[in-house]
């Protein structure tokens, strides 16, 4: 089954010439026979109204038909199975149908369905091929692992997997049992527990698929395999015995929790479905499939992470309201960073890699070589990790156009500047771009804290002065704030939403506010873990409830990752507009004051040692400053910092800093990684209940810890019993 | 005639590195890449206005033919936008502009990137013909027999190289390397050894006085994992007499007078123009550096190609009935301090001017005060295909300075060629 996956990088690939183009045919159907030459029949899949053909249960019940009718034509000798689409061959199942699933039954219903149509293709007497362009996924996938044959295209929109795992659930539609008979048990678990999609070239490497022809010659080439008849496959005896699936499953099994923390129930369920599986007959290894999948399918968890799914499409699609839609101005063709600090050099080589051209500006050469210095290593370590070829990485620092003097942009675009964290400087910055540039031209910032609107309020045109705030480093992370300023208008949000969207970034829309979104609900957490550090909670015990909870990376350890000096600053900033309950703690100053930075200077809460893993600092003990935390318990270290979380973030919505609860949850997940099975710190809250919240957290205020009193919008829905989601 | 006039809006160029040193990681398509886009930027043209690229190169990289095309591509010019690479030896850089000028005016487009660009550090060696049958022959070889057979065929002689540089350095009609062709000009003008260090020598004094003026023609280079690279470094601050005294005669042992010291560098380089016609500058809103008012080539003997200068100033001038005294800056190219020296000679020569030129009078004098002001060849080096580009820039930028009016740049041409160019500052 599965997984809808619309890659924005493919999105937009031009329609390759299909030497299948199918012929006239009904128009609400998405299955089509179409006879082709040589006794060879095409089963052509084409979703009416849609650029993916997904699986629901009408189309499964649309191939059962075909099928039966394949079945009886007792003169075919194949039958090869294509896409009509563009950039997607089939791309799995429909997550809104399996949103809606409610019980037991209609799981099982989906789920059997879905098996019965694989092994009819399975059974079929006749040689069948699964000829991929586009993305073959989930349950896409799933119907070519039930062909004798796979064939890819090696275009760039052809990727190949079986990401099931990815939103909670497993591979159930046979996928967890044909794909380790396919490719061997050790491979086939690094797929699924992965939730790994890849691109056709690795995807012949590992087995998953047979050969890779263009698009264009896929049927001919398919053709060719119907004329060699069934293959034998060679079975993976070594490693498929039960012994050695054991001995597999028990390494896996380690990693997973290492990797999970026991969070997530779909990798260890799809772990044992697969090893156990292996040493079964398909039909029972099938039956484990069913039952693990519709054990999982109705889980908060899986619940949650589908969800994610759904949000980050919305983000991806995300338009301003009333600034025109179809008739907007032309799409960002030229920008310009002004900066080539890592922030700015970071945006710049991700802007030059989604194939636009970026001039980098910074006040002098030797600045500017840092930031060249900086492209250049990311584009260097993206070929170490196959992400770039070296022609790719070549071409995108072909794109980024130094400049170590003034220089004209009357023609960018987009400039965003991402100056170093000063006000005075950065206003006399968009002074002069004000002058530098057109006037369609979009002044962003890249301030992490800095009030935009008063940045605006300088330029002839504060209607266009917009922020991205993109989180470091910004190749990693998919979130970015846009940020309205008070001046800010509809159709700069519009354009500014858009080429975030444009280049593969995940927006949210945040107002003009200290800290804006993501850090400003962090911050709390940051500090309370600070606090109780200095009150004598162990630094381990601190970031260890966090992993515990899901966060990927405890506070303290974050706060190194960060750098002391850079937290203090933003926290400061914070600290001046919120006033106590963001009040910076004494060990924060005091650490940065001894040039104790973080990983960035060796040390900070922990030792940053190379190539060792961080141990906790000896030396930072001399900034504990009482016992009073040491005999808290883990659990209410825990609750501690994620309350403040919740409060903050509650405060955000109360403020209107952004429209809904999902924004916050989306934010938090994309921007922190914030626990995404729990589906962020709103849904947290949900789940634990408002009441609960506010109670514990008023004890707290009434134990003489004042920045926990919770917020309005909190305190009422705990009286009230509300929730900050409806219920579904 | 249509008198339009090409100006030249701006221009940039890498530093001059000698070969083997700071740039020789750089491919010429690199090189050139560099200073287009470093054009690109300071200019702020949408490159989308640009007719055509055309770019002069000798040794053209064998990974990137057609350099021009590949320079443009990769500077982010739009694939509509046709490039092509041009080659008349030193003058390469020169024809670039020259033709851009011819396109204009045969209305084939009104703006231009030209330059010239040059890695001599990439220059390869190559394997005799005789190595490169038996290479073929051993790629042709089925079975094992057939390719030991193949292989045995090879002789130590088939591996020693052919250095590229060498080859394109030497003249194949007269035989001559470039600088037995100065040893020559040497041997018939008297020009003393001496002489030509005093010449060498003040080319570096001046070219080191002028490193502020220079810096502002060049982009600094970045590449990866080395520091940049802002500066020419051919320039010998501490040149001495006494050190260039002390260097031996390098194409005729015994005798000879042309050393490293007083001939030009070799040297990798890349200079990109901007270039259009007067009237697509005016509706940009755009303030040329000047422009190119006219120009000439002229052939002369390969033996003598040093003098080639005197040959293509004199058909110049009767083009633009303009003399070396209206000129208030010349550049003569220093491919050697003879070969200028020679040129000094000739331009001032009645006898010259009658059996050669066939004219009443000399070309003038050119004196010291106004020839090569900032250095030349010998002290910034000679990356081939792209110091003509950089005359001009150099040239233009000088006229500015000094808010002068008028400049004369000419190269001698390895084949037997001299080229003079026009320019005026608006």
């Amino acid at each position: 089954m599965n997984v809808l996956q619309t890659d924005p990088k493919t999105a937009d690939q031009p329609v390759a010439p299909r030497s299948a183009s199918p012929s006239p045919v009904p128009a609400d159907r998405t299955v089509h026979f179409v006879a082709h030459d040589d006794g060879i029949c095409l089963l052509v899949f084409d979703r009416p109204g849609s650029s993916a053909n997904i699986f629901d249960l009408r189309t499964l019940d649309e191939l059962a038909q075909e099928l039966e009718f394949i079945e009886r034509q007792t003169a075919l000798k194949g039958v090869v199975f294509v896409s009509a689409k563009p950039s997607v061959f089939i791309a799995g199942a429909d997550l809104n149908a399996m949103r809606k699933v409610t019980s037991d039954n209609d799981a099982r219903i989906l789920i059997e369905r879905g098996q019965a149509v694989m092994n009819r293709i399975a059974g079929l007497s006749i040689t069948t091929v699964a000829a991929v362009h586009g993305a073959a996924v989930g349950g896409g996938y799933e119907l070519c692992l039930a062909c004798d044959y796979r064939l890819a295209s090696p275009d760039h929109s052809t990727k190949i997997g079986l990401p099931e795992t990815k939103i909670g659930l497993l591979p159930g539609w046979g996928g967890s049992t044909r794909l380790p008979r396919l490719i061997g048990l050790p491979k086939a678990l690094d797929i699924i527990l992965g939730g790994k999609t890849v691109p056709a070239k690795l995807a012949l490497k590992l087995g998953m698929v047979d050969e890779i022809a263009p698009a264009e010659y896929l049927v001919t080439a398919a053709t060719r395999k119907i004329q060699q008849g069934k293959p034998l496959r060679p079975g993976h005896w070594l490693v498929n015995n039960p012994l050695a699936a054991m001995v597999i499953a028990r390494h896996a099994r380690k990693q997973v929790m290492q990797k999970t923390r026991g969070h997530y129930p779909a990798m260890t369920k799809a772990l044992e479905v697969v090893a156990r599986g292996i040493s079964r007959s398909v039909v029972d290894s099938l039956s484990l499939e069913r039952d693990g999948i519709i054990q999982l399918m109705q889980t908060d968890v899986c619940r949650n992470l589908i969800n994610i799914f759904f949000l980050q499409e919305r983000a991806r699609k995300r338009t301003v309201p009333g600034a025109g839609s179809t008739t907007g101005p032309k799409p960002v063709t030229h920008t310009a960073v002004i900066g080539a600090g890592v922030m700015g050099a970071g945006i710049a080589q991700w802007i030059s890699a989604r194939q636009l051209p970026v001039v980098l500006r910074d006040i002098n050469t030797a600045q500017v070589a840092k930031g060249m210095a900086t492209i250049a290593k990311l584009y260097r370590d993206g070929v170490k990790h196959h992400t770039f070829t070296a022609h790719e990485a070549r071409a995108g620092m072909d794109r980024v156009y130094p400049a170590p003097a003034e220089v004209p942009l009357h023609h960018a675009d987009i400039v965003i500047e991402a100056a170093v964290e000063n006000l005075e400087l950065k206003k006399k910055i968009f002074q002069r771009l004000d002058e530098l540039v057109s006037p369609g031209t979009v002044l962003a910032t890249n301030t992490s804290a800095l009030p935009i609107s008063e940045m605006a309020a300088g330029t002839r045109h504060p209607e266009r002065v917009v922020g991205l705030h993109f989180f470091n480093p910004v190749h990693r992370m998919q979130l970015v704030e846009v940020i309205t300023a008070r001046q800010t208008s509809p159709e700069v949000l519009q354009r500014a939403l858009r080429f975030t969207q444009s280049i593969g970034k995940l927006p949210v829309v945040v107002k003009d506010s200290p800290g804006f979104l993501v850090n400003r609900i962090l911050m709390p957490y940051l500090i309370e873990a600070g606090n109780l550090f200095e009150a004598g909670a162990k630094i381990e015990d601190l970031d260890a409830v966090m992993l515990d909870f899901g966060m990927p990376m405890g506070p303290l350890r974050l706060l190194d990752e960060v750098g002391l000096d850079v937290s203090l600053h933003v926290a400061a900033t914070l600290a001046a507009h919120f006033g106590d309950r963001m009040k910076v703690p004494d060990c924060l100053r005091k650490m940065t004051g001894a040039g104790l930075l973080g990983r960035k200077g060796g040390g900070g809460f922990y030792l940053h040692e190379k190539s060792k893993e961080p141990r906790p600092n000896p030396q930072v003990a001399a900034y504990v400053q009482s016992g009073k935390a040491s005999s808290i318990s883990r659990e209410e270290l825990q609750e501690r910092m994620v309350f403040l979380m919740i409060n903050e973030a509650a405060r955000c919505l109360e403020e209107q800093i952004v429209a809904e609860p999902a924004d916050v949850d989306f934010a938090m997940i994309m921007g922190t990684g914030f626990a995404p099975f729990r589906g962020g710190p709103l849904r947290h809250a949900d789940t634990v209940g408002a009441a609960r919240l506010a109670g514990a957290m008023s004890l707290l205020v009434a134990s003489g810890t004042a920045h926990f009193e919770p917020c309005k919008l909190l305190a009422g829905m705990a009286a009230a019993g509300g929730k900050f989601y409806p219920a579904t | 005639m249509n008198t339009a006039r090409l100006v030249i809006v701006d221009g940039v160029r890498t530093p001059f590195c000698k070969a083997g040193t700071d740039l020789a990681a750089l491919g010429a398509d690199e090189l050139g890449r560099i200073a287009v886009s470093a054009l690109l930027t300071r200019t702020g043209l949408d490159p989308a206005l640009i007719d055509e690229v055309i770019f002069g190169c000798v040794a053209q990289p064998a990974d990137a033919s057609n350099v021009a095309r590949v320079i443009a591509l990769r500077a982010g010019i739009p694939q509509s936008v046709p490039a092509v690479t041009v080659h008349r030896n030193c003058a390469s850089g020169f024809e670039a502009l020259t033709q851009a000028y011819e396109k204009m005016l045969a209305g084939r487009g009104s703006i231009f990137v030209v330059g010239g660009t040059e890695s001599m550090s990439n220059i390869p060696l190559l394997f005799p013909p005789s190595a490169a049958k038996k290479f073929g022959r051993l790629a042709r070889a089925k079975g094992l027999l057939q390719r030991a057979q193949a292989f045995a065929a090879f002789r130590p002689a088939d591996f020693k190289p052919r250095i590229g540089l060498l080859l394109g350095l030497t003249d194949p009609v007269c035989n001559l390397n470039m600088g037995e062709t100065a040893e020559v000009l040497a041997r018939e003008f008297d020009i003393s050894r001496a002489v030509q260090d005093v010449f060498a020598l003040q080319s570096h004094m001046r070219a080191a006085a002028a490193r502020e003026k220079l810096a502002e023609e060049i982009c600094p280079v970045f590449q990866a994992g080395k520091e940049v690279v802002t500066q020419d470094n051919g320039i010998r601050e501490h040149q001495t007499f006494d050190a260039l005294g002390g260097l031996k005669p390098q194409f005729d042992r015994k005798n000879g007078s042309v050393t490293a010291g007083n001939a030009s560098q070799i040297t990798d380089g890349a200079v990109a123009l901007l270039v259009m016609s007067e009237a697509r500058a005016l509706e940009l809103g755009l303030t040329p550096l000047g422009a190119l008012t006219g120009y000439a080539y002229a052939g002369c003997d390969p033996v003598r190609m040093g003098l080639g200068p005197v040959f293509a100033i004199a058909r110049a001038e009767a083009q633009t009935r303009l003399t070396l005294a209206d000129a208030d800056i010349i550049e003569v190219n220093e491919a050697f301090a003879a070969q200028v020296l020679a040129v000094l000679n000739c331009a001032a020569s009645v006898e010259f001017a009658r059996t050669q030129l066939h004219r009443d009078g000399p070309l003038g004098e050119i004196s010291a005060a106004k020839l090569n002001v900032n250095g030349g060849s010998i002290a910034l080096g000679h990356p081939v295909g792209a110091t003509g580009a950089r005359l001009v820039l150099t040239a233009l930028k000088e006229l500015k300075r000094r808010n002068a009016r008028r400049a004369l740049v000419s190269l001698c041409v390895g084949g037997g060629q001299g080229a003079a160019l026009w320019l005026e500052r608006m």
